[in-house]
């Protein structure tokens, strides 16, 4: 299997402040691979690093053969756009754009024309099981619509690598086994997947690999079997 | 308290660009309000203010001295307040003149200093005549190295007086002062009473009232003459009456571009502050302690910006106040004082805490939850719709995007619109009144020929203003005839016109008419282009007249007036009314046949005629002058194309203040869209994050401020134009001057294509630094710090 992301020694510092220190890791295409720790371990900080969302003090970051860090801030925009797909907690759709809009966004920013990039919505809204919501605001949406509407924006230019930042944190119960079940769907067709979670729950139930962090180091690295 | 000032100060120092935002727009608009305000209060009574300080009399009296006597006149007090005199007064007649100095009939009166309780004069150069020989002229302030230099002795009924001094007195009592003593051996002719009254004086009928109480125990006839000062100040006010209209407009759009754009600055700074009042309520802060924290907190760099910004409006207003009312007598004194210094410290604040007070207290309503989730919880319903439509749209994503922004923040869209629309209204007038005033002076410079050529009478010589003296006067030894000649058989000379101005008494008028008597080709120079009603001459028999004496005498076009030299008349036809016709006071343009059928015997010195040369297209204008000068040395030749200090007066303040206001207005565009960039924080981390390019956002950021620049500038420009129709004309008939219409006719499509871009220029400069900002925005710190 190929690596899809790998980090050297990867040191991460804000001020006196080490987020991550000398982190090294290795992400094969088609894993599940889930970042778990407490709060202020460095799993955000790991994640950002991945997603070429910030810089790190030292060591480097290759993602699908791509070092990161020689790439400038046009070129890392360009990378997240094709290459990387995101979900956050807090879904981060644009308010004043329905759910169809949201998702075809990511296409329409590469230059897409609008029919097509709202075809393309349209699929993924219809396999996420919330076509009847494209019309709808997000202000309207439940959690879970909203966080499937993220997903599959993050879908949307057909990523080689997913990152989820807490995907189910804000949502209810319910809401979480559906986007853990969309998150375990997806890696079964092949997506690889990197998930930033405290929720054992969901690394257990979506992850192939736990990688467990503290204070900015990988304490440990387990296979799991899924449920 | 003083949780509520530690709050107010962490929040001013952890805010420091929004800090700076306000104080640099307090500033800014702080000193246009003061310019604005001193504009505004300069045009209102510049006359009333300097009268006052000179203690202008209210009416001059000149009484007969064989019916009257001083004691008689001294004694009668009834209804005044102050007076000066007696004075006694004489006319002379000043020899004929070679040279600059008071031409016609002098006023002399015997007075032995330039104080006293009324008409307070400014000796402003030299002193007051101190013995017999002495006599200091009434003359206006001004440089006393001018070119060609003041007469330093005047002839009066053939005696010559030594000038020791130059004094002003607004009310014009007298054309010079001489010592009582010499007066006296100069035979005076009457007496002069200086009043200033304590009953109404607002009118020249109660004026007149006053003084028939004054005067009403004195003997029948004792009065000769007298003229109230209202007489003067309808004159003086005719003069700068010109600037009023230009002075105002700006001072207007100053006041309001000043007050849209601190409020629009200080409210939004509030709005963004909503997530910190939740906070300041959630710890403990009552609500009325948290409108205290966003009060101080926008008051600190409003006080401190609105002070500096008092003394910056204070030092700007000077220079375009002085330049405005120069030359007439007025210019100390004005500019910006107490009231208007008053009125901007206390008044700037208030606007602020104002402009912050209201939305202060809709955060004082709402529950800290709300507070704290506003911005962050998603929001429904503004801007939605064009959104979805803008999606839609053949566009870069990134430009589409920024297109549908202004919608989601209508009202904070409508105040940057009006900044930017205000701008563009200031930047359209005064691109229209340079323009009209451009093409003003193009037509006079014209129709004065390119070259004007003076004879030395050997006594002084002239040249522009500003250049230096052209040397040592050498008298001509040519004829008028000749000079017409010579500058006629000079390489590149395409027209030749003489011009003899002399003051000819009209039948049925007391006053002198003042006649261009012109000859040669001065029909083809350009005059015709001043024509503002009728048409230009066709013959000996007929005359063009400008405005303001058209208005003075009541003239109509096809009005016939007849001119009488000695014995000799003759009668012209006014065929039409010309702008302000040529150069100098106001007189009628007539053929010099009429002149030679006036006086034909009259022999016209070449030294008192101005000649106007204009030269065959693409002639060097420069080398032709120096042909006068190498042909003749008594002949003084300059290039007239030079700017008027009107135009570069009016086109100097109207710029800077345009320039002002532009700036202002980009500063409230700056300040929405840091506004708008803090506000969408989370979306443009979003946004980075799915693949957006640092140019893609400062695309989108840029394009939202595009519709603002383009609703600013196309609002804009209707008002702008406006106010030039209307207010160009106004200005012209308040100085009794009527402008063609080619003058006025300043609009075409390039034109306003460009102001059109004023307004997007405006608003893409405002918008770009803070665009960039967006560019650099970290987005792993705006999307997980939630």
């Amino acid at each position: 299997m190929t690596t899809v992301v790998r980090l050297e020694n990867v040191r991460k510092e804000y001020g006196d402040t080490t987020a991550l220190a000398g982190v090294s890791l290795e992400i094969r295409a088609g894993e599940a691979v889930a970042v778990m720790g407490p709060s202020g371990c460095g799993k955000s900080t790991l994640l950002n690093m991945i997603a070429g969302l910030d810089r790190p003090t030292s060591g480097s970051v290759w993602v699908q053969d791509q070092d990161l860090g020689r790439l400038n801030e046009t070129k890392l925009a360009l990378f997240r756009r094709h290459r990387i797909g995101m979900i956050f907690q807090f879904f981060n759709l644009l308010d004043d754009l329905p759910a169809l809009d949201n998702v075809a966004l990511a296409a329409q920013l590469t230059g897409s024309r609008v029919a097509t990039a709202r075809q393309r919505a349209m699929e993924l809204l219809d396999e996420l099981g919330i076509a009847d919501r494209r019309n709808i605001y997000p202000a309207a949406l439940s959690g879970g619509e909203r966080q499937r509407v993220a997903v599959a924006r993050a879908l949307m230019n057909r990523p080689g690598l997913l990152l989820a930042d807490e995907p189910t944190g804000a949502l209810d119960s319910r809401s979480g086994e559906q986007v853990m079940d969309l998150l375990l769907d997806l890696n079964q067709i092949g997506q690889t997947l990197l998930i930033v979670t405290h929720d054992e729950r969901l690394a257990t139930r979506c992850a192939s690999r736990v990688v467990e962090l503290a204070d900015g180091r990988v304490t440990n690295e387990r296979a799991l079997e899924r449920a | 308290m003083s949780a509520v000032w530690r709050a107010a100060r962490a929040a001013v120092r952890r805010r420091r660009v929004q800090t700076f935002v306000i104080g640099l727009v307090v500033l800014l608009s702080t000193t246009t309000i003061v310019v604005a305000l001193s504009l505004l209060s300069a045009t209102s009574a510049p006359f009333d203010k300097a009268f006052a300080r000179q203690a202008g009399p209210h009416a001059i009296a000149e009484f007969d001295p064989a019916v009257v006597s001083a004691e008689q006149l001294t004694a009668a007090k009834t209804g005044v307040a102050a007076v000066a005199g007696p004075f006694p007064l004489t006319v002379l007649e000043p020899a004929i003149r070679t040279g600059p100095g008071p031409r016609g009939p002098l006023t002399v009166v015997g007075r032995g200093d330039p104080g006293g309780p009324v008409d307070k004069l400014d000796l402003w150069d030299g002193r007051w005549p101190a013995a017999p020989g002495e006599i200091v002229l009434n003359e206006p302030v001004h440089p006393t190295d001018r070119v060609p230099p003041d007469p330093d002795s005047i002839t009066l009924d053939g005696t010559t007086f030594t000038i020791v001094g130059r004094a002003y007195g607004l009310a014009g009592s007298a054309d010079a002062w001489v010592t009582p003593e010499q007066m006296a051996a100069l035979r005076p002719t009457g007496i002069q009473m200086l009043y200033r009254f304590t009953g109404d004086v607002s009118s020249a009928a109660a004026v007149e009232d006053s003084l028939a109480a004054v005067t009403a125990g004195l003997p029948a006839k004792a009065l000769v003459a007298s003229q109230a000062y209202t007489v003067v100040k309808e004159r003086i006010s005719t003069d700068i009456a010109v600037y009023v209209p230009f002075l105002a407009t700006f001072g207007v759009l100053g006041l309001v571009v000043g007050i849209v754009i601190v409020g629009n600055v200080v409210s939004g700074a509030v709005v963004s502050g909503y997530r910190h009042i939740g906070i300041l309520k959630a710890v403990g802060f009552t609500p009325r302690q948290v409108v205290g924290v966003y009060l101080v907190m926008v008051s600190v760099p409003a006080i401190v910006a609105c002070v500096l910004g008092t003394v910056l409006g204070t030092l700007a207003a000077q220079p375009l106040l002085r330049e405005g009312f120069q030359g007439l007598g007025l210019d100390p004194g004005i500019g910006a004082g107490g009231g208007i210094w008053l009125a901007v410290l206390v008044g700037v604040p208030l606007t602020v805490l104002l402009a912050a007070f209201v939305p202060a207290t809709r955060a004082h309503r709402l529950s800290a939850a709300e507070a704290i989730t506003a911005g962050s919880a998603p929001r429904a319903g503004r801007g939605t719709r064009v959104q979805h439509r803008l999606a839609g749209v053949r566009l870069p994503r990134a430009v589409s995007l920024g297109l549908g922004q202004p919608f989601a923040r209508p009202g904070r869209t409508w105040f940057t619109v009006a900044a930017v629309l205000l701008g563009v209204t200031t930047v359209t007038f005064a691109t229209g009144l340079a323009d009209t005033l451009v093409r003003v002076s193009t037509i006079q410079d014209r129709s004065d020929g390119q070259i004007v050529v003076h004879a030395s009478d050997g006594r002084s010589r002239m040249a522009p203003d500003g250049a230096p003296p052209p040397g040592q006067p050498v008298a001509t030894t040519r004829t008028d005839a000749q000079v017409e000649e010579l500058l006629r058989g000079l390489p590149g000379a395409a027209r030749v016109a003489a011009r003899y101005r002399l003051p000819v008494s009209e039948v049925g008028q007391t006053e002198n008419l003042d006649v261009n008597f012109f000859r040669g080709d001065y029909s083809t120079m350009g005059y015709a282009d001043e024509l503002t009603a009728g048409r230009w001459m066709a013959g000996p028999e007929e005359t063009v007249v400008p405005a303001q004496l058209m208005r003075e005498r009541g003239l109509s076009i096809g009005d016939r007036l007849t001119l009488r030299l000695g014995s000799a008349s003759r009668s012209l036809t006014v065929v039409g009314e010309v702008m302000d016709g040529p150069d100098g006071p106001p007189g009628i343009v007539a053929d010099w046949s009429v002149l030679t059928s006036l006086a034909p015997e009259r022999v016209v010195p070449a030294h008192e005629v101005l000649y106007q040369v204009q030269l065959v297209a693409g002639f060097d204008v420069a080398s032709y002058v120096r042909a006068v000068a190498a042909a003749d040395a008594s002949l003084d030749a300059w290039d007239t194309s030079q700017l008027s200090d009107l135009l570069v007066t009016v086109v100097g303040f109207s710029s800077a203040l345009a320039l002002l206001l532009s700036t202002v207005a980009a500063l409230g565009v700056f300040n929405t869209v840091v506004l708008n960039v803090r506000e969408r924080r989370r979306d443009l981390g979003m946004l980075k994050s799915i693949g957006m390019t640092p140019r893609q956002v400062v695309t989108m950021v840029l394009s939202s401020m595009l519709v603002v620049g383009l609703a600013g500038g196309l609002l804009g420009i209707p008002l702008g134009v406006l106010a030039h129709r209307f207010i160009l004309p106004q200005a012209a008939d308040a100085s009794q001057v009527s402008l063609p219409s080619s003058v006025m006719a300043v609009w075409h499509a390039p034109t306003l294509a460009l102001l059109a871009l004023s307004g997007v220029v405006i608003a893409l400069l405002g918008a770009l630094v803070p665009a960039g900002g967006a560019a650099r925005l970290t987005i792993a710190e705006v999307l997980h710090n939630e």
